[in-house]
């Protein structure tokens, strides 16, 4: 140092040599970790699964990943959810805006194809396959997972697996024998898997909720009593949906009592009812405050709802209540957008009982007139008044109440029909279904729908279950599904009557022939593209 | 560094110098009264130049008297004059045949402009200012072929998208790399225009293989201005004041017509919905809106409310200087951009000093620093939603902007059920929404030259640029459609610094017949991110705004980030000519990125260029009329790095969820690792020719190029089975050919009266020649009604629209056929299945200037045409496909299907509210996007000699000039202007818009005077 302070004239001519010097070494010298690459706001997979809570984190996601996500307004407010889709294909439900939304249009003129849909349709596959992955990963590291106590991973493992499995239920209902895929992909090995068969795939399904019902020691508590977690009976009542679907078609596996020992399992453990309606004083029902009313005020019901998809305004805003008006009457809301993405049609509504049913009286399930402040009123096209949210509709435009997916309603009428297909139509199957209709029939008798029931051969009283899944499950989009397994058709007759006719060949509600094909969706082209393995569902 | 011994401290002991002022005056031989100004005066051996000034004169300061000055100017040649004693000079330089001594800034050093064998796109100050400009691309666009600029809106926020010679990537950005001297920089938007000196454009893979990884979408250099080259202290002043107006206006339905289409549409409400128990019934019986006769009061063009004069200026301040041992330049510019969207603007401080020096015979340094301060109010351009460019077409003329009290009307403020979309006027969004984007930058370089013996120096220098963004919006309680009835509030920050050190030795030796140059250095660059933002909805009152945020009830889950890179990189070039004949360039990088996997750190991009210059050859010498014939050609490989990092890496993703009303931890895993992953190549293949003629006075250069890139950093789409859509990795490839040709001529050139011509043209065509492992199609989006309105699939190019085929509409006698897709007559009749239907990226752009000069008079007409591309018209799907929501284009009402006009492409009208409607992605929407524009008329006056020295002033012009003067586009195109995209950035956006932020046409009336 002392060379480059001198003034000396030689040193001076040092001076650069140096620098040149230092600098050639401070450069060149080799730095391999200038380049590693250290994420901060994210972690790697080493660093994952380290302590319960990670493991708690990676099921936390599951509640909004896959089969869930049905429920999601995910392609758009006017494109309705996913699970609206395989309702439009019974052309009972109508979306206003099907001149933009294709899907809602090809489903409803029943020319879907793996091509024309392929976007749409590979959304679906796709959200159901993310949510399976992410289940599998937690499925795989929960056990795995420091400092997890038993009582926790066997919990977590449950939720996760009640997850894996309503995504395969899905799947398998939409598109037949999948890929069954059990475990996460940490490499870029095997890829592209082939297809199982559809027996296979519900032998995941049951063992998933088997263990998640018997053995995950979830709480038996109702989900709202459960700080909105999975609970046993949430798992029971897809376990014996899922029973119930098997014993139909395809599969056709005779596993009727094993829906009805589920199902009672539910019905037996006391922790719901349906809901009551509100009455006067002289015993009459309060039609403001019915059972529908009060369930569509609410934000969610902690003994009628077994599973739902929750909301909350601010965190995950519902678009259910945007779904209650039309596009005609958006400007009587204080919402920006509504529209009808969930439209009954006019023949859906004559399946039920115009003079005695409730569920059709204006503002119950249905409305189609508004009052003004002004007290004029405007009509508009019959839409879901289930879902109209009076504060997020005249208030605050957001909605926050949850979605119910599974009620006790849906686990009455399944155990109704397994237990008829099993034990016979004895008092347990009359009285479950009694339940949901007699709170339909409000100016009926339950005695009276009771007496009318037990006499009802095997056949007729499981039409009876299937006309009532018809009217009061409509909400939770199960119609197309009813219609897979039983290969029947319904169709509305005179006071809501309905028959079932063979499906295939049938015109659905939209005039457009059913085929044999239309009873599983295709694969989408650009999932066939991606896995060279995997064939197309037939006639497609 | 074994060449470090080079260095000998005893050559850096020469002679004491006796510097010389010498003054001089530049003539033209052909005509000897004329001087020359712009003359560039270079001291032989240095880099010491100066140029003259407009009357011809110059003065530099040499070391002694055997000092030898080069004079050189564009189309004339150049002299060499040994000093002697003179001091003063008369120098007349005559058209000659002898190749020109430019020099061109290639990356790490400068080349002869006659030694270069890559292709070079040069361009100046002088042409980049030629109109006003807030953006330095705006000046660049159409002045180099190959070279292709979008400026895709007239927002003063509007970012331009530059793509040279074709777009060779899918996954990663298809930007060049912009470096501003020397230090490489994200991007040049906020740059002030005034400060560049010039720009040089490396576009073949012998030029850009220097910047190696980073090189494969060619390279921008800009150089800023720095001191004065010749002593004394020089001050400017740059200004103008400009008015920006709306060109044109789209025809849409006034008041009257708008209530026809409404009636109309409910009247066919029967056809479409025929089992319906009500139908819409027409009334005008709202009195704020109708009088008793149904007369609308009211018919606001919004197109006209919504837009102004827009009132800009700019003004810059320049003081440059020189002493013996060093020079300064001092700037400071204030730019006030208005847009011609109410309350659009851009206010931009932007302060610069640059300072040289040679200290010691063996050392030269400079710093430059540069300090920005970008405030502006953003014109919201991406997505649909309601923004105002939208609304301000389809906002229905029956409303007023305000009710008489003063209130703000919306679109559901009518008692008729007309069932209207709900739109906030856009006059009411535009007043009072804000979208503030705020910008600090501070950007600085230093350099030590070494000179360690004559012709070679070792460089290190050392650059940074620090920006600071703040991003605050705000959107009131009463928007509504947009934020009503909560009102939303966030708050944005992004901080980013970046630093690079690059050190090399620079060597240049003429022996005899042979002269090498040689570049050889290293570079260590580091980019680090931070962000975090905040939201919140739920404002009892529109006072607090983004100002304090707490007031509001609902806040939005918080997020932050951090993001950081690195690169290490060693390069490489020698060129070599040998009797000025035959050249060669060989250039190559090994550079290190922190973005690639384990195994795949390092890449090597070599290139190699060769040179004859046939004209130099005794068959072609003694050739009259041709003064210049050089063919070059150039082979090299080049990368693309620009992807995000950590994707090598499989890594879990954070975030929250909603479980039991409140927000509950998450993580999932987010990517598949792929350690194999690495860089994206481009094989480029380059040959061309530069021609000169008839005294220089035709030039011609042409070239053709070839690029392949493959090992493309694509998102490979996987089995979604596995959970994952993609994985990024390295496949596929994307093939660009085309050719670029520059012909420039002085038709005139007499005393009085001078003319120069240019045109420049190039054709690209792209193709995509692989795609993931199965050539599975890929579906980019931008999504709109129908999924992705683009297509990636091989055999196609780039940029592909996916749409059906509109056949024309169903007629009466088709009614069974209609029936079977659900549509009755009057319904838009379209193929079954998707299709191409265009594309977004042109064959042929280019650009007709003409620059004239009548004694200090100058004009300058600058023309840009684009041909051989499509322009998705997705605003037909609400203007015309859909009727009765909003406003739409007149002719929905005068050309739309009826019994009586089957013979249409425009369905019958029908009511969206309640008729439902239909619209999809169709070829109807999808018109030739081809334009020729008038970008600039520039009228400029130069006072003369006589007037300069009563005033005391060494220079001074005035100006006129109309930017966007006239558009010329295909009929079939119903829009604002072709060159669009609502889409901002997206890669795939180009071309496709829903609205756009019309580009105005701007008169300026601007000074430069220096004194």
């Amino acid at each position: 140092m002392e060379i480059i302070k001198s003034k000396n004239q030689k040193n001076r001519i040092m001076k650069p040599r140096i620098i040149f010097l230092m600098l050639a070494l401070a450069l060149t010298s080799s730095c391999k970790k200038f380049l590693e690459e250290v994420p901060k706001d994210e972690i790697t997979s080493g660093q994952y699964f380290k302590n319960p809570d990670h493991a708690n984190n990676a099921v936390n996601g599951l509640y909004r990943t896959g089969a869930p996500q049905f429920y999601d307004p995910s392609g758009g407010i006017y494109s309705g959810s996913r699970m609206m889709f395989t309702p439009y294909i019974s052309g009972y439900i109508d979306n206003e805006f099907k001149g933009q939304e294709i899907h809602a249009q090809y489903a409803r003129n029943m020319s879907f194809t793996g091509d024309n849909l392929s976007s749409y349709i590979q959304s679906m596959w796709s959200t159901l396959y993310a949510g399976i992955a992410r289940a599998n990963t937690a499925i795989k590291y929960i056990p795995m997972t420091g400092g997890i106590s038993d009582t926790q991973s066997k919990k977590l493992q449950g939720e996760a697996k009640f997850f894996r499995a309503f995504g395969y239920f899905q799947l398998v209902r939409l598109f037949g024998g999948v890929p069954l895929i059990t475990a996460p992909y940490e490499s870029q090995e095997n890829l592209a898997v082939s297809r199982s068969s559809v027996e296979q795939v519900y032998a995941l399904i049951t063992s998933d909720l088997e263990y998640a019902v018997n053995e995950a020691g979830l709480s038996d508590v109702s989900m709202a009593n459960n700080g909105s977690r999975i609970t046993k009976g949430a798992a029971a009542a897809l376990l014996a949906d899922v029973y119930l679907t098997m014993s139909g078609y395809p599969l056709q596996k005779n596993t009727y009592a094993k829906s009805a020992q589920i199902a009672k399992l539910i019905i037996n453990s006391g922790k719901y009812q349906l809901t009551q309606h509100g009455r006067n004083p002289d015993n009459s029902v309060m039609l403001t405050n019915t059972a529908y009313n009060k369930l569509r005020l609410a934000d969610r019901s902690a003994t009628e709802d077994i599973y739902y998809y929750e909301y909350a305004v601010g965190i995950a805003t519902s678009t259910y209540s945007n779904w209650a008006f039309p596009a005609s009457v958006t400007s009587e809301t204080k919402f920006s957008v509504s529209t009808n993405a969930f439209a009954p049609v006019a023949k859906f509504l004559q399946g039920y009982d115009a003079a005695n049913d409730l569920r059709v009286q204006e503002k119950q399930y249905f409305h189609s007139t508004l009052t003004r402040a002004n007290s004029t009123t405007v009509t508009f096209d019959t839409a879901p008044y289930i879902w109209q949210d009076d504060e997020a509709s005249f208030t605050s435009a957001s909605s926050g109440k949850d979605f119910p997916v599974y009620t006790y309603s849906t686990v009455l009428l399944t155990a109704a029909e397994a237990v008829a297909l099993s034990e016979g139509v004895n008092a347990d199957a009359v009285n479950y279904l009694a339940e949901v209709r007699s709170r339909a029939y409000w100016k009926a008798n339950i005695a009276d729908i009771k007496a009318q029931l037990s006499g009802l051969s095997v056949e007729n009283f499981v039409r009876e279950v299937w006309k009532e899944r018809f009217r009061e499950l409509v909400f939770q989009g199960t119609i197309w599904y009813d219609i897979q397994r039983t290969r029947l058709f319904p169709v509305p007759g005179a006071n809501g009557d309905i028959a079932f006719e063979p499906v295939v060949g049938h015109a659905n509600a939209a005039g457009s022939t059913i085929q044999s094909r239309n009873l599983l969706l295709p694969i989408s082209r650009d999932e066939l593209q991606r896995n060279t393995n995997l064939t197309q569902n037939p006639n497609y | 560094m074994l060449l470090f011994i080079l260095f000998s401290p005893g050559l850096l002991m020469a002679q004491t110098p006796t510097p010389v002022l010498i003054k001089g005056t530049v003539y033209d031989k052909a005509a000897p009264q004329s001087t020359i100004p712009g003359a560039s005066i270079r001291l032989k051996g240095s880099t010491r130049s100066t140029v003259t000034d407009d009357k011809g004169r110059f003065q530099i300061e040499v070391p002694s008297p055997q000092s030898v000055l080069v004079i050189s100017y564009i189309g004339l040649e150049s002299r060499e004059i040994t000093l002697g004693d003179q001091t003063e000079l008369k120098i007349y330089l005559s058209s000659g045949s002898k190749a020109l001594d430019e020099v061109v800034v290639t990356g790490y050093g400068t080349q002869k402009k006659s030694d270069l064998t890559g292709s070079v796109g040069i361009v100046t100050a002088k042409e980049l200012l030629n109109a006003p400009a807030t953006n330095a691309l705006q000046g660049l666009k159409g002045k180099v072929a190959g070279v292709n600029v979008f400026l895709n809106s007239g927002s003063p926020t509007g970012s331009p998208r530059v793509l040279i010679r074709g777009l060779g990537t899918i996954n990663s950005s298809s930007n060049p790399l912009f470096v501003v001297d020397g230090v490489v920089t994200e991007n040049i938007q906020v740059l002030n225009p005034n400060d560049i000196e010039r720009m040089e454009i490396l576009k073949d893979a012998s030029s850009t293989a220097i910047y190696g990884a980073r090189g494969a979408n060619g390279v921008i250099l800009i150089s800023t201005k720095r001191g004065a080259s010749t002593e004394g202290v020089t001050v400017g002043y740059d200004g103008y004041l400009s008015l920006g107006v709306l060109p044109k206006k789209l025809e849409m339905l006034n008041a009257k017509e708008f209530l026809e289409v409404i009636r109309r549409g409910f009247e066919n409400d029967l056809l479409y919905r025929p089992t319906a128990t009500t139908h819409p019934v027409f009334s005008t019986n709202d009195r704020r809106l109708f009088d008793a006769g149904g007369n609308p009061l009211y018919d606001t063009d919004w197109q006209e409310e919504a837009t102004r004069t827009a009132v800009s200026h700019n003004n810059q301040i320049s003081v440059l200087g020189k002493s013996e041992k060093s020079s300064f330049g001092a700037f400071m510019n204030y730019t006030n951009t208005e847009g011609i969207m109410l309350n659009s603007w851009l206010k931009r401080i932007n302060g610069k000093i640059a300072y040289d020096a040679n200290p010691k015979k063996w050392l030269s340094l400079g710093m430059n620093v540069l300090i920005n301060n970008t405030k502006a109010n953003e014109a919201e351009e991406d997505g649909g939603g309601q923004s105002p460019r939208r609304s301000m077409l389809e906002m229905p003329p029956i409303f007023p902007v305000t009710w008489p009290d003063g209130s703000w009307t919306n679109s559901s403020m009518i008692s008729d059920p007309f069932a209207l979309e709900s739109i906030a006027n856009p006059v009411h969004v535009l007043t009072t929404q804000d979208r503030l984007r705020k910008l600090n930058q501070i950007f600085g370089n230093t350099y030590l030259t070494f000179h360690i013996i004559p012709g070679l120096d070792l460089r290190t220098q050392f650059g940074f640029d620090k920006r600071d963004n703040l991003i605050q919006n705000y959107n009131p309680t009463d928007l509504i459609n947009i934020s009503s009835p909560l009102g939303y509030a966030s708050i944005e920050n992004q901080h980013s610094f970046y630093w690079q050190e690059e050190t090399y030795l620079n060597y240049n030796k003429e022996l005899g017949d042979h002269r090498i140059n040689g570049v050889l250095g290293l570079s260590w660059q580091e980019r680090t991110f931070e962000g975090d933002f905040i939201s919140a909805q739920g404002f009892s009152d529109n006072f607090f705004k983004f100002n304090s945020i707490q007031s509001a009830s609902l806040p939005g889950a918080p997020s932050s980030s951090h993001d950081k890179w690195t690169m290490n990189s060693y390069f490489l070039r020698g060129s070599y000519s040998y009797k000025n004949r035959y050249l060669a360039t060989f250039t190559g990088r090994i550079d290190g990125s922190s973005r690639f996997g384990d195994n795949k750190k390092f890449g090597i991009f070599p290139s190699v260029g060769l040179g004859w210059v046939v004209s130099q050859e005794p068959f072609l010498k003694d050739v009259k009329n041709i003064d210049e014939l050089k063919i070059r050609s150039s082979y090299g490989i080049t990368g693309n790095t620009e992807i995000p990092t950590y994707l090598s890496l499989g890594t879990i993703s954070s975030s929250t969820t909603l479980i039991n009303g409140t927000r509950v931890s998450t993580s999932f895993v987010n990517r598949l690792a792929n350690p194999g992953l690495e860089w994206e190549k481009s094989k480029q293949f380059d040959i061309g020719f530069d021609l000169a003629m008839f005294k220089r006075r035709l030039t011609l250069g042409f070239d053709y190029y070839r690029k392949l890139t493959t090992d493309l950093l694509l998102d490979r789409p996987l089995p979604t089975s596995t959970g994952f859509g993609s994985v990024r990795d390295n496949i596929g490839s994307v093939s660009n050919k085309g050719i670029e040709v520059l012909l420039s001529g002085i038709p005139v050139r007499t005393d009085n009266f001078s003319w120069e011509s240019t045109l420049n043209f190039s054709y690209n065509k792209n193709r995509i020649e692989a795609l993931g492992l199965n050539g599975e199609d890929i579906f980019p989006g931008p999504n709109f009604v129908s999924g992705s309105q683009t297509i990636l699939r091989v055999g196609e190019s780039l940029s592909s629209f996916w749409g059906y085929r509109r056949l024309g509409t169903w007629s009466t006698a088709e009614a069974a056929q209609a029936a079977a897709v659900g549509a009755i007559p009057g319904v838009a009749k379209r193929s079954t299945e998707r299709t191409v239907i265009g594309k977004g990226l042109p064959d042929w752009t280019g650009s007709f200037i003409n620059n004239f000069r009548y004694k200090n008079l100058d004009l300058s007409v600058d023309m840009q045409f684009v041909y051989g591309v499509e322009i998705l018209q997705q605003f037909l799907h609400s203007t015309e496909d859909r009727t009765g929501y909003s406003n739409g284009f007149k002719r929905t009402l005068y050309d739309s299907w009826t019994p009586q006009n089957q013979n249409t492409m425009i369905q019958q009208i029908r009511n969206g509210p309640f008729s439902g409607q239909n619209s999809e992605v169709d070829d109807h929407w999808a018109a030739n996007g081809s334009y020729l524009r008038a970008n600039a008329i520039t009228l400029g006056y130069s006072l003369g000699q006589k007037t300069l020295e009563k005033l005391k002033v060494k220079n001074m012009r005035v100006y006129l000039s109309v930017q966007n003067a006239f558009l010329i586009t295909s009929d079939e195109f119903k829009g604002y202007d072709p060159e669009a995209t609502s889409y901002g950035d997206n890669q795939w956006g180009q071309n496709i818009y829903f609205h756009q932020y019309p580009k105005p046409r701007t008169f300026t009336l601007g000074a430069s005077l220096q004194f």
